[in-house]
């Protein structure tokens, strides 16, 4: 049967339109539930309170803490290997090897990293259930994703850009360094972005390495336990009875918030390299 | 005539293809060189292997000799000769930069330049050189992709032309611009002959004609023949360029 190209035109909008409506359905619907019922909690008190007064002071600390360090590990190690891998690694076997591992290792589940950084950062290296155990084994479960999504940004940068450069009689390094990463870094922040909102939400790796049920005072040094904000959520809401759920609303709403604000950061910093990029 | 670049029984393979075979070519001080043949004759190879440019291809591999002013360019370090020996490519490579940006990139990051007053009169001697100072005086901030195909290769030519190399390697720098540009370029061309030496790779017989001192016709990786540009063209000794420059094939 022939459809005609109009309506045929007609049809494909429709469902694509709908597919769309579908996909965002959830998160508004999330959204929605979180603002509205975690707004009202959301006071000046329950965010700078410690626990033993109700408040979640502690666990905002802790989340801050954790991601940030995991993020200033993990992008420049990322961002470097990705250079390695893309500009200067030959195409061999072993690169070939160490690529797809790379591809493989985002495939694991987020608890073997936590047992992973239990065993080597908490364990071995005697380092603790401590912030740095945590933003450690968080860094080397986002490693994967920061130097794919990096790759892929500097693969977007035509080659002929670096053999203009090149044949200029600019080294390798500098060629890299003033015209194929400031070219790549707004597609690189991307992939961080996106890397900060998964860091921010992860329970399993840090439940071993970094995160207590309870820590009556804020985290002296990066050696010490913290309480963070999504165990926190998960144990208020599993193993303590009767917790209004303003609370966990609350909880869950300042954790969006704080995703939202450390990924500002680097959407700035987007802005900045992409204003600077005259296409 | 001073002898600028010698190449001597240079061969080079892409794999197990043999791509030049057993070259042997000078090229004079302050003279174009023309480098003329179909596809798949080894002219960019050669003009590739001239700067080195080739050496990131793994599959890539020469042997024999060039001596820039008798020194084995093999052996030198390759930043130094590609300040030396520059190229420009068949398509406008600006960078993502504003056009003076584009101009002093090289020169700053290699610190050829020191102040800011050098940088503005090295921008203004280039631009000029390459006829592009006039079209373009007023907006040296603009994003140098926003220029025309035309403009974007002469601002390449100057961006060269910064660096102040010795030799200047241009691959069918014309290919993809239109006739008043391509005279524009082929203009420049002809005035940076007094102080550069250039070789020319194109597909275009009779811009070859038009520019060239000399003419060396490639055909399938071997140099058929080598001659001053009038009497290739007018009496060639060898019946394959006979065919090709007057269109019989290629």
């Amino acid at each position: 049967m022939k459809i005609n190209p109009k309506l045929s035109q007609q049809l494909s909008y429709c469902i694509l339109f709908l597919v769309t409506i579908c996909a965002i359905t959830p998160v508004v619907f999330i959204f929605f539930l979180i603002i509205k019922n975690g707004v009202p909690n959301l006071t000046i008190k329950f965010l700078t309170s410690m626990t033993k007064d109700g408040g979640i002071f502690p666990a905002i600390i802790g989340t801050f803490t954790i991601v940030v360090c995991s993020i200033i590990i993990v992008f420049p190690v990322g961002v470097f290997a990705a250079i390695y891998l893309n500009e200067y690694a030959k195409r061999n076997l072993l690169t070939r090897l160490i690529k797809l591992a790379i591809v493989n290792l985002a495939g694991i589940p987020s608890v073997v990293y936590g047992l992973f950084g239990l065993s080597i950062f908490v364990m071995f290296c005697k380092l603790g259930v401590s912030i740095i155990s945590g933003a450690l084994t968080l860094s080397i479960m986002e490693l994967p994703v920061i130097i794919t999504t990096a790759r892929n940004a500097l693969n977007n940068v035509p080659y002929s850009f670096r053999e203009a450069s090149l044949a200029l009689g600019m080294s390798r390094w500098q060629t890299v360094k003033y015209i194929v990463l400031p070219n790549a870094m707004p597609g690189i922040l991307t992939g961080t972005i996106l890397s900060i909102a998964r860091i921010s939400g992860e329970t399993a790796p840090i439940l071993f390495t970094a995160a207590a049920f309870y820590v009556p005072h804020l985290p002296h040094s990066i050696f010490d336990q913290v309480m963070t904000l999504p165990y926190h959520l998960y144990i208020t809401s599993t193993q303590v009875p009767c917790v209004s759920k303003t609370i966990l609303f609350g909880t869950a709403l300042t954790l969006l918030i704080i995703v939202l604000t450390i990924s500002l950061f680097a959407i700035i910093a987007r802005l900045y390299f992409r204003r600077h990029r005259k296409w | 005539m001073v002898n600028k670049v010698t190449v001597k029984d240079l061969v080079c393979y892409y794999g197990n293809k043999c791509v030049l075979n057993l070259l042997n070519i000078q090229i004079m001080k302050n003279e174009i060189l023309n480098i003329i043949g179909p596809a798949n004759s080894g002219k960019t190879t050669f003009l590739r292997t001239l700067n080195r440019m080739n050496e990131y291809n793994l599959l890539y591999s020469y042997d024999g000799k060039i001596y820039l002013d008798g020194k084995n360019i093999f052996t030198m370090k390759v930043e130094q000769l590609r300040r030396r020996i520059s190229m420009l490519f068949a398509m406008p490579t600006p960078f993502p930069m504003s056009i003076y940006d584009n101009i002093v990139y090289a020169p700053k990051h290699l610190k050829l330049i020191k102040s800011k007053a050098e940088q503005n009169i090295i921008v203004e001697r280039v631009l000029k050189d390459v006829s592009l100072w006039d079209e373009v005086k007023d907006r040296l901030n603009w994003p140098a992709m926003k220029i025309s195909g035309g403009q974007q290769q002469r601002l390449c030519i100057a961006r060269v032309l910064a660096i102040n190399p010795e030799v200047i390697l241009f691959d069918e720098p014309c290919s993809g611009l239109d006739p008043i540009s391509t005279a524009k370029v082929e203009q420049t061309m002809l005035r940076l002959k007094q102080k550069y030496t250039i070789v020319f790779v194109t597909n275009n017989v009779k811009q070859a004609f038009r520019i060239g001192d000399r003419t060396a016709f490639f055909f399938m990786g071997e140099l058929i023949e080598i001659n001053n540009t009038k009497q290739l063209f007018h009496s060639p000794n060898n019946k394959k360029t006979a065919d090709y420059i007057t269109g019989r094939f290629g």
